[in-house]
């Protein structure tokens, strides 16, 4: 039995090879397109699994609920929150890693890097892979770090680097360190960065105001627990512990648990913790799934169609003495041969389209056969299980052709009305996923070039950020001295500084406020994000003012910082119109000359500005409150990021005078810097990168969409080929027939059309919610998915359905 | 060897029936050659069909060997056929996608138990009919009177205790009608049970005995001199 299958499979592929090309690269496609979102999809879902520990361990989340604030839970702690639980829980274990930019320094070249403070048993409690030295003990000594392989080739050219000294400037200043462990490179999907690792030093950072600051999401704390049901428990009891810790810090009439609540968020959620971008991976599976499943419904229309040509073998076996069972073995058989090797192909194709995916949507994908081969022949389990279930019908329906009947007609069965239509379902169908693709593709490219060209309130070219100003260790005079050199660049028109730019939200902090001319109820408070700004920075960004005047040196009560304030000192801000309407004024106007009470400062609002939407477009423009300081530079090491506005010149152009500027006045500093669209375009990419998935699927799918409808219509077009001449021999001329022929095949559009124009809406309206400023859904989109289903649809069968019509009618009825 | 009992045969559609056997009662011996004649619609293939256990008959009995088939599951039916029963078809049935060799090969391929080399089989009887030169050729490489027999030596190759022929000369030229007929005295001479439908008279005379169905009804059994 094995050998006929194999023969009848091989000799389809010799004897029939159009309809055997057809099948084949439809289904390669779909198994190529489900293998690829299925290694998206496992990259995705196996964030952190390099660690053994990775199901024990949970990382520390914080979900507030303050006025105005999302209370999605954000992954993040203050830095004591490890030492108070420890103080009420004993057994807890955990371990903090505390991210810092710092400057690693190789004879005269510095170089920006990350290092993770982290507790001493950090190594050991993730179980870091190590090239080499001790995971318990390689951090206890406070002059000790850990660094990457990666990093060890970069400063030292090899691995072999125990006991090698790097010379690193972070915020406790300049010192030499020893190495001694090298971390193994870690998987891509993975969210630490353990690149340069030294001991926290808790004993200097435990006295900082801000370690117990309950709020602060200043680092990472990571958690472990033998048994999930241990960490529940633990959970349970957090409000408690909240309330217990924070007392009446935030105000005597509040529970704290209900403004703050602690999570153990499991450490492979972490990646993908946030519902929009979890639903957007999701999405790209189910893109994948369907892919497949409209290749298994070409395989099962192909199948089904060529069953009437199979019809006469089936007879001759059964008259031979195949029994059904023999027959549906042979049938499904030769469908497990054909997927087997549609896998095959469709793993090569992955193979040679990995480059241009990994390209087309910003991934690392790859596939290593050593490492990935359990999950390759699950995947294969998969493509066969479904496989085989859709041959099933075709195989019952091979199986169950009468012989007798069959061997004494002289036409083909072709499956009666049933399987006709079954077929034209099936089209239907596929179709019906190719016009909601388009739809949906010309939706996810609209709302994607809307975000990168919409008012974003602020002129985003021609604007530099320059973020080494930020930088540890780097002076106050070094700043000025830098801004001074800027000024004087041909081509830049203003300078400024502030603590948050465009993408850039290392500083993010928020404050309640409340109106003083409303007294004080709790109820009225609202949360504004801050901004310390430079002098100029409205005219650098070139924002809009909506009413009353900027913020400047000339105003005394414009400056933040006045060592002569006492309680009742007021300091003027300007708020931005979203803050306005929060704070409940009629108008800007109205907010004019108005008090309010910021995080128990007294304000009073001199400007309004226009909203600047500095984040991601997926997320609301905070309502912002502006403060001024005169001299920047001489704010906390970590805000001063430095803003160019400049025309005239090119990007490289201009990188390369702020560069040359930089290393003028801070030669012992890395230069970092960027434009503000490429800063910005951290928010786009992702989307673009999804949008350009999406519509590798979605041309996938079309493309099997086509070659299914291709195969049906040279399928039919055969089986009416005597119709043809009948109807030429009657009169109908060639295009009367190439209408007829072509329009059997449009009706399954248009009914396609019909159910996808609802799915698609619900889709893409539930898409462009997640965004704050999304796109209006016209019926522009679906009348452009339709014509381009329908163009696709009449170049397929266009051709076909002429040709045929062309034929001799003499020739046509000599058919069959 | 074959008895049929009151045989009847009937079909419905959505409205008419029609009855395509009537009341058909016949006994064939082991080792008969019987010629099956009559014209077209008379119920001829409707008989060698249900003979060939292809088709049921919708009253009566059929005993084969003394064995009821009436009632006969579908599988066992099928091994009925594999073990049993060799067919000849008038446009030669052969799979297009099977090599000669590999069509003739089927007439083996669905039996129970073990069957020694088929391929040796498969030789002889290629051997037997004289298409032993284009075992690796496709069905429509070959003429029609290679291609019947090709289809004779797929009915042979299991040296089946009956062998049925729908019109088996239907498609072939005089010559090549005249080769299978002597292809056919050859294995009834050698023993074969065989049974022929078709429309020449010429060559229903070459059976040792002719029947004669009209309107679904036996109206003759005549032996004949061979």
């Amino acid at each position: 039995m094995l050998r006929s299958i194999l023969v009848a499979f091989w000799r389809s592929f010799t004897r029939r090879p159009l309809y055997a090309a057809l099948n084949l690269l439809g289904l390669s496609l779909g198994v190529a397109a489900f293998l690829t979102l299925s290694l998206l999809y496992r990259f995705e879902t196996s964030y952190e699994t390099w660690t053994p520990e990775h199901s024990r361990i949970y990382a520390a989340g914080v979900a507030y609920n303050f006025p105005g604030f999302s209370r999605a839970t954000r992954v993040g702690a203050m830095g004591g929150l490890l030492e108070e639980m420890k103080a009420d829980y004993p057994d807890v274990r955990g371990v903090r890693d505390w991210s810092q930019a710092v400057t690693v320094h190789k004879g005269a070249v510095a170089t920006g890097e990350q290092m993770e403070l982290v507790d001493p048993e950090f190594l050991d409690f993730f179980q870091t892979p190590l090239l080499a030295g001790d995971a318990r003990t390689a951090l206890a000594d406070p002059g000790r770090v850990a660094i990457s392989e990666d990093l060890a080739r970069k400063y030292f050219g090899g691995t072999d680097v125990i006991g090698r000294t790097l010379d690193v400037t972070d915020s406790e200043g300049r010192a030499t360190y020893t190495v001694s462990a090298v971390i193994k490179a870690l998987p891509k999907n993975s969210e630490l960065k353990l690149d340069l690792l030294r001991r926290l030093p808790v004993e200097r950072t435990a006295k900082e105001q801000a370690w117990h600051h309950w709020g602060s999401l200043q680092l990472f704390t990571f958690f472990k627990f033998d048994r999930p049901e241990q960490a529940r428990a633990l959970e349970a009891q957090l409000p408690a512990f909240v309330d217990r810790r924070v007392g009446r810090t935030f105000g005597d009439d509040v529970v704290p648990h209900e403004m703050l609540a602690l999570k153990f968020v499991p450490l492979r959620d972490v990646h993908l913790l946030d519902a929009k971008q979890r639903a957007a991976v999701d999405t790209l599976g189910v893109v994948g799934i369907v892919a497949l499943v409209l290749a298994l419904i070409n395989y099962v229309n192909l199948a089904t169609a060529r069953a009437g040509l199979r019809a006469r073998e089936v007879a001759v076996r059964k008259a031979l003495g195949a029994g059904p069972g023999a027959l549906r073995t042979q049938f499904l058989g030769e469908a497990a041969s054909t997927i087997a090797l549609a896998f095959l192909v469709g793993l090569a194709v992955v193979e040679l389209a990995l480059p241009l995916i990994n390209a087309a949507g910003g991934l690392s994908l790859s596939l290593d056969y050593r490492r990935d081969g359990a999950w390759v022949a699950g995947v294969f389990g998969v493509v066969l299980a479904a496989g085989l279930l859709a041959a099933v019908y075709p195989a019952f329906m091979l199986a169950a052709f009468k012989p007798a009947q069959v061997l004494a007609s002289s036409r083909a069965p072709s499956g009666g009305r049933f399987g006709a239509r079954l077929r034209e379902a099936l089209v239907v169908c596929q179709f019906a996923a190719v016009v909601a693709a388009f739809v949906l593709m010309l939706g996810f490219l609209g709302q994607i070039r809307h975000m990168q060209e919409a008012d974003l309130g602020y002129r985003r070219d021609g604007l530099y950020l320059v973020l080494s100003t930020r930088r540890v260790g780097v002076t106050p005079e070094q700043r000025n001295a830098f801004w001074e050199t800027v000024r004087r660049i041909p081509g830049v028109t203003a300078v400024t500084a502030s603590s948050n730019a465009p993408a850039d939200d290392d500083f993010n902090s928020n404050s309640t406020a409340h109106r003083l001319d409303r007294g004080a109820p709790p109820e009225m408070a609202t949360t504004l994000n801050v901004s310390s700004i430079g002098p100029d920075y409205f005219q650098v960004l070139e924002g809009r003012l909506v009413a009353g005047r900027m913020l400047d040196a000339q105003h005394g009560g414009d400056e933040q910082y006045n060592p002569k304030a006492t309680p009742d000192t007021v300091t003027n801000v300007v708020i931005s119109r979203e803050a306005a309407k929060v704070l409940q004024y009629a108008s800007p106007e109205a907010a004019l000359d108005q008090l309010l009470d910021f995080g128990g400062r007294k304000v009073r609002v001199v400007g309004v500005a226009e909203d600047m939407r500095f984040y991601s477009p997926m997320e609301k423009v905070p309502a912002r409150i502006y403060f001024f300081s005169g001299l920047p530079a001489w704010w906390p090491a970590d805000w001063p990021i430095t803003m160019v506005r400049y025309s005239g010149m090119d990007e490289a152009a201009m990188r390369a005078r702020l560069e040359t500027a930089w290393r003028q006045a801070a030669p012992g500093a890395p230069f970092e810097g960027k434009t503000a669209l490429a800063n910005l375009d951290r928010y786009y990419k992702p989307q673009r990168d999804r949008s350009n998935l999406f519509s590798l699927g979605a041309a996938a799918g079309a493309g099997i969409g086509c070659i299914g409808l291709y195969g049906l219509a040279a399928f039919n077009t055969s089986r009416r080929a005597r119709e043809v001449g009948l109807r030429k021999v009657l009169g109908a001329s060639s295009p009367q027939v190439a209408r007829l022929l072509v329009g059997q095949f449009l009706r399954p559009i248009l009914i396609a059309c019909l159910i996808a124009w609802p799915l698609s809406w619900w889709a893409l309206r539930r898409w462009l919610a997640q965004f704050d400023d999304p796109i209006g859904i016209g019926p522009g989109i679906f009348l452009a998915g339709a014509a381009a289903a329908l163009a696709i649809g009449l170049a397929t069968v266009g051709g076909l359905g002429w040709a045929a019509a062309s034929t001799s009618p003499g020739k046509a009825l000599r058919s069959e | 060897m074959i008895e049929l009992k009151s045989l009847s045969r009937r079909y419905r559609s959505d409205e008419i029936e029609t009855t395509a056997l009537h009341d058909v009662s016949l006994t064939i011996r082991q080792g008969e050659f019987v010629a099956i004649m009559g014209p077209s619609g008379c119920g001829k293939s409707t008989l060698l069909n249900i003979l060939g256990t292809i088709d049921r008959p919708t009253e009566g009995r059929y005993l084969f060997d003394g064995e009821d088939l009436t009632a006969r599951s579908e599988a066992a039916l099928a091994q009925h056929r594999a073990q049993r029963l060799g067919f000849i078809f008038q446009s030669f049935n052969l799979v297009d996608d099977l090599t000669i060799a590999e069509n003739i090969e089927l007439g083996l391929l669905y039996r129970k138990g073990r069957q020694g080399s088929r391929r040796a089989l498969v030789e002889a009887a290629m051997d037997r009919v004289g298409v032993g030169h284009r075992a690796r050729h496709f069905p429509h490489q070959l003429s029609g009177g290679q291609q019947q027999r090709a289809a004779i030596a797929r009915a042979i190759v299991g040296e089946p205790s009956l062998i049925l022929a729908d019109e088996p000369t239907g498609n072939l030229d005089t010559e090549n009608g005249a080769q299978v007929m002597e292809i056919l005295k050859g294995l009834n001479a050698a023993g074969a049970t065989i049974v022929m439908v078709t429309h020449s008279p010429s060559h229903a005379d070459q059976a040792g005995r002719r029947i004669d169905i009209l309107d679904g009804r036996l109206v003759a059994s005549v032996a004949q001199a061979i």
